[in-house]
């Protein structure tokens, strides 16, 4: 008999049914544990209580349902107004509110039903959705209970890979049989000594008996070192890149005003990205005061000359999340209008958690991480910037980026770099950049040339050359199996 | 960003291969959204409307490739005749939809898909460029159906049958329950009593702008002459629009007729296509690009951006077509100079000057913090900063919390996100429920921002959250970590003091003491708040806040 099994045996010689927990007194991690009880079981040693449950996962895709259904989504567009052509509509939403009855088809046309105005109203709620958050919160008995209970809409959710259910089942407790107290009576030990001791090796016990041979073929327990989150290991590798280029770390605010986000970046006020759609505005705080006078009286003039529509402070003056890190770039450039003393050309870098108020699917997120740099200095060029972006993308592994024309209120010219990956056939965005407008950066107070450039960072976790993440949902859902046995950036 | 789509068979009348005009696209910097063997999607960027246009497409690939000269493609009408049509602009349009320019269009062909590419193009113009309609609104018309003069004015109520409906409507009826109406009502000014801005010839209403046509003027493939009306908010906006619209139909060898847009008293004639002039240095691009824009070659290159230029020596006078309306002084010409060079041609130049990076304190201690929490035993997990109150404080068993004391978002579309987090502990005892049936014990921590209201005002902290889940947490486990991680922050004089809190079992949790603050709390959670959070196991928290106020 194997050493783990004549311990298993004697620890329940004597007792009547044995805790799984319990049975850890015996020294033996849970690996070991359960593939002792397997063998002991299948000699008919011990008898095994197990117990089933039933578990329910939810798939990324279902993850991402929680904030809305794309037959809700698409409900709601229709019933807030928007004409939504037939051929235009996004196919899953379409066809779900169709199967719903929440939508009827005239010519080009979709239509509300009266029953897809229950839902949009709020009146009724979509079953579909209460189940499935049910689903991600219960556990146990209750859950069970509830599956039965919903069987029909939990069938629909496993049909839609939202959900997955699995039967587990669970140790309770083990007990010795009379089989087993009689094989472990029958056993002898083999001789020898087993774990070594203090004593043991003081008083050269091992000399006379000889070491007893263990059976290395049977399974060790599963470590799992604590680890540092994937996010904070590639922030860190992004940091170093630019630290070693000589750059110079900086941060600045989340909660700011639209004023450092928008305004002071040319952004104009009538700009679609400033609506509610894409940016959180805040209801508490609602306004942010903007201290330096004179450089809102510059950001003014800027924009009445350079868009020639009205410019409001009060509107510049809302409290928002950031949405880009370029607010830093800014606030920044306007720092260095009030520095006595600077060495030029000076490289900045920021990295920070920025927000887009935007409906989230794999590769979108309300909330992430960017990084921007500027190079304030004379004499700078376009060149420059893209020597710059070359040497740190290379440095990150990702050899031989491409750039092409894009547009951004602040730049000009301004670039887009990005990388195509030979694999998948896919152009993956990398940053975009460019010169500084010379209306800002007189407006921020300095007379120098600035390249600037920001660019994701949890996107590039996706980018199979640097990690090859399958979601991005993945990265804030801490599920401490993936935290513990995720592959590292770096090895 | 606005996404247009195309019929890939259309392109044919370029003479251009489809690689030769997808290469040329890309070194503009058009992207190719989508793209399957009858369609192609673009993506253009918001300062170019000229490329909602089919037309202006064809004209910008074809100028690139060289196919086309600006210089044989002028942009002017002919001057053969009288305004064809003339608007009357009532005066109180002034403070409600002041301006107007009109466009008369004849011998146009709107067979196969030139009618769908016109209305696609007129539209995304005006609501991305035109700001959903607010700035700027476009409306096609045939021709034929207008009887006599127009008027440009505004009205209480009035009636008539909107395009593609079959009965008539009310003004009122249709900014209420047509959709249409509904989207583009707030387009309307509700102030000083409601007036409803419509256009009409000598017999009936046009439109009702900017919300819907009459279906009385309707455009069909068969019409052959056509109106435009074009309305908005600023002048310069809605001349510079009418010239752009006018520039598509000349592409598509339509003869263009002007209209007299008479503002009390006072004529004006659209649209009228003028070239601005600009000059530039070339020794102005080089230091803006770093690359040698040579004499010889500067005015080939804006010919290949659609410029008609003229080059003596060093400087170059360049004339601006009036289908660009975005270009607003030089820089905006170099940057053209350098997308006709070629991004991929531009010759990396190293920043000269060397200098010392420096990582900032916050982030390295930060680090060193983590690696201390590694070392406890405890891994990392980050969590967003957007959350809500259930999960923040109800499920906390917190309820009766100050609405003022957090930062709370106004408009989210997802209905989850109604705020940003207080504190680390609620994501973590979710990063537990995420967690459930992997293998105890589960040890997590967290270093990240935490942010209030104070006086009204956002205050950024940063804070450290730590959860230990298994058969056998207790008290003594927590509190022990809690101990040794205070020691390695060097933190001195703090005591520690048993305190009432509803997330934790009484007698069994504590809070940290410097001072007059508290910096932190821990102890096993209460029942109710791991079932509130679908946990099974016992839990014990701590929260301890590591700087009070981030300075920026």
């Amino acid at each position: 008999m194997h050493e783990y099994e004549i311990r298993i045996l004697s620890f329940l010689k004597g007792k009547k049914e044995v805790s799984f927990d319990d049975l850890q007194e015996t020294g033996l991690g849970r690996d070991p544990l359960l593939w002792t009880i397997e063998n002991l079981s299948g000699s008919g040693a011990v008898s095994v209580k197990k117990e089933q449950y039933v578990k329910a996962e939810l798939s990324n895709e279902g993850e991402k349902y929680l904030g809305g259904f794309p037959e809700e989504t698409l409900l709601n567009e229709i019933a807030g107004g928007k004409e939504i052509l037939v051929s235009k509509a996004e196919k899953i939403g379409l066809m779900w509110a169709k199967k719903n009855g929440w939508v009827q088809i005239s010519g080009e046309k979709l239509i509300i039903t009266d029953e897809g105005r229950k839902i949009a109203s709020g009146k009724q709620k979509y079953k579909l959705t209460e189940v499935l958050s049910a689903l991600r919160s219960m556990k146990g008995g209750k859950l069970l209970d509830f599956i039965q209970k919903n069987k029909e809409s939990v069938d629909m959710l496993i049909k839609r890979n939202l959900v997955e259910t699995a039967i587990k089942s669970s140790i309770v407790s083990v007990s010795a049989t009379e089989k087993g107290v009689r094989l472990l009576s029958e056993s002898k030990p083999d001789k020898g000594v087993g774990q070594i001791t203090k004593e043991i090796i003081a008083r050269h016990t091992w000399e006379a008996s000889g070491f007893r041979k263990y059976d290395i073929s049977a399974p060790a327990e599963t470590q799992y070192p604590a680890r540092t989150h994937l996010l904070r290991e590639f922030v860190n590798l992004v940091r170093l890149k630019w630290l070693e280029m000589g750059f110079v770390e900086v941060s600045g605010p989340i909660v700011e005003s639209a004023f450092w986000n928008f305004d002071a970046l040319f952004s104009p006020q009538d700009h679609p990205t400033r609506e509610m759609q894409d940016t959180f505005f805040l209801s508490n705080p609602k306004q942010m005061t903007i201290e330096d006078v004179e450089v809102m009286d510059r950001v003014k003039k800027m924009h009445k000359n350079g868009w020639k529509e009205k410019w409001s402070e009060a509107l510049a003056s809302n409290a928002i999340l950031r949405t880009h890190t370029t607010s830093v770039s800014a606030r920044y450039m306007h720092k260095l209008s009030k520095a006595i003393d600077a060495n030029y050309p000076l490289k900045l870098f920021s990295v920070g958690s920025v927000f887009r108020n935007e409906n989230v699917d794999y590769k979108h997120l309300a909330e992430l991480h960017m990084y921007d740099g500027i190079i304030v200095g004379d004499g700078l060029t376009f060149a420059n910037l893209i020597d710059t972006l070359r040497r740190f993308y290379a440095k990150l592994g990702l050899d031989n980026i491409k750039f092409r024309p894009s547009y951004f209120p602040f730049t000009e010219p301004s670039l887009e770099a990005y990388y195509y990956d030979e694999e998948h056939h896919d152009s993956i965005e990398l940053t975009g950049g460019g010169i500084i407008r010379k209306e800002i950066t007189k407006a921020m107070g300095i007379d120098k040339t600035v390249l600037a450039w920001g660019g994701g960072i949890d996107r590039l976790l996706l980018n199979s050359k640097i990690f090859g993440m399958d979601s991005i949902l993945t990265l804030y859902k801490n599920n401490i199996d993936w935290l513990r046995t995720r592959k590292s950036i770096r090895v | 960003m606005a996404i247009v789509a195309f019929d890939i068979k259309d392109f044919k009348k370029t003479g251009l291969e489809q690689p030769r005009i997808e290469d040329a696209l890309l070194k503009m910097g058009v992207e190719i959204e989508e793209k399957d063997d009858n369609e192609v999607k673009l993506n253009i960027t918001p300062n170019r409307p000229d490329l909602l246009d089919f037309n202006g497409i064809c004209r910008a690939v074809l100028n690139f490739t060289g196919m086309r000269t600006p210089q044989e493609n002028f942009y002017r009408i002919k001057k053969s005749s009288e305004p064809v049509l003339t608007i009357q602009v009532s005066q109180e349009m002034r403070k409600i939809r002041p301006y107007i320019a009109g466009i008369v269009v004849r011998n146009v062909d709107l067979s196969g898909n030139v009618l769908k590419y016109l209305i696609n193009f007129t539209e995304k113009f005006a609501d991305t460029y035109g700001r959903k309609r607010k700035k700027l609104a476009i409306g096609v018309h045939d021709l034929s159906k207008i009887k006599g003069n127009l008027t440009y004015t505004a009205v209480e109520e009035d009636s008539f049958v909107p395009l593609n409906e079959t009965k008539k409507m009310k003004l009122s009826e249709i900014m209420e329950s047509h959709d249409k109406g509904i989207a583009y009502s707030s387009t309307i000014s509700k102030k000083n009593g409601q007036r409803f801005p419509i256009l009409k010839d000598s017999e009936k209403i046009l439109a009702f702008i900017p919300i819907t046509n009459s279906e009385a003027t309707k455009v069909t493939e068969k019409s052959t002459s056509l109106f435009i009306d074009i309305t908005g908010t600023s002048i310069n906006t809605i001349n510079e629009a009418a010239a752009l619209i006018a520039c598509s139909f000349i592409d598509m060898g339509a003869e263009i007729g002007q209209v007299a847009i008479d503002y009390d008293g006072n004529a004006d004639l659209t649209p009228t296509l003028d070239y601005d002039e600009m000059k530039l240095q070339l020794g102005s691009a080089k230091k803006t690009l770093g690359v040698d824009i040579s004499e010889a070659s500067v005015v080939g290159l804006a010919n290949k951006m659609g410029y008609v230029a003229a080059q003596y020596g060093k400087s170059v006078l360049f004339y601006i077509p009036p289908y660009r309306v975005d270009v607003l002084n030089n820089q905006d010409i170099i940057e053209d100079m350098a997308i006709a060079y070629g991004y991929d041609k531009i010759v990396p130049l190293p920043v000269v000057g060397s200098a010392d990076g420096l990582a900032q304190e916050l982030m390295e201690y930060q680090n060193s913090v983590a690696e201390y929490m590694l070392g406890l035993g405890y891994t990392e997990a980050i969590n967003t900063l957007l959350t809500n109150e259930k999960d923040e404080f109800d499920n906390m068993e917190f309820h009766d919390y100050d609405r003022k004391s957090y930062i709370s978002i106004a408009e989210a579309k997802t209905s989850m996100l109604t705020m940003i987090r207080k504190y680390i502990m609620p994501g973590l005892l979710g990063s537990l429920r995420n967690s459930a049936g992997e293998t105890m014990p589960q040890r997590m921590f967290e270093i990240g921002s935490v942010f209030s209201l104070k006086n009204g005002a956002a205050l950024e902290a940063i804070s450290i959250g730590f959860v230990s889940e298994h058969s056998k947490a207790n008290f003594s486990e927590i509190k022990g970590s809690v101990e040794a991680l205070l020691g390695f922050l060097g933190m001195k004089g703090y005591s520690i003091v048993g305190h009432d809190d509803p997330s934790f079992i009484e007698g069994r949790s504590a809070e940290i003491r410097k001072g007059d603050s508290v910096i932190g709390v821990f102890g096993e959670l209460h029942p109710k708040v791991l079932e509130n959070f679908g946990l099974e196991e016992p839990v014990i928290a701590a929260e301890i806040k590591l700087v009070g106020k981030v300075e920026y």
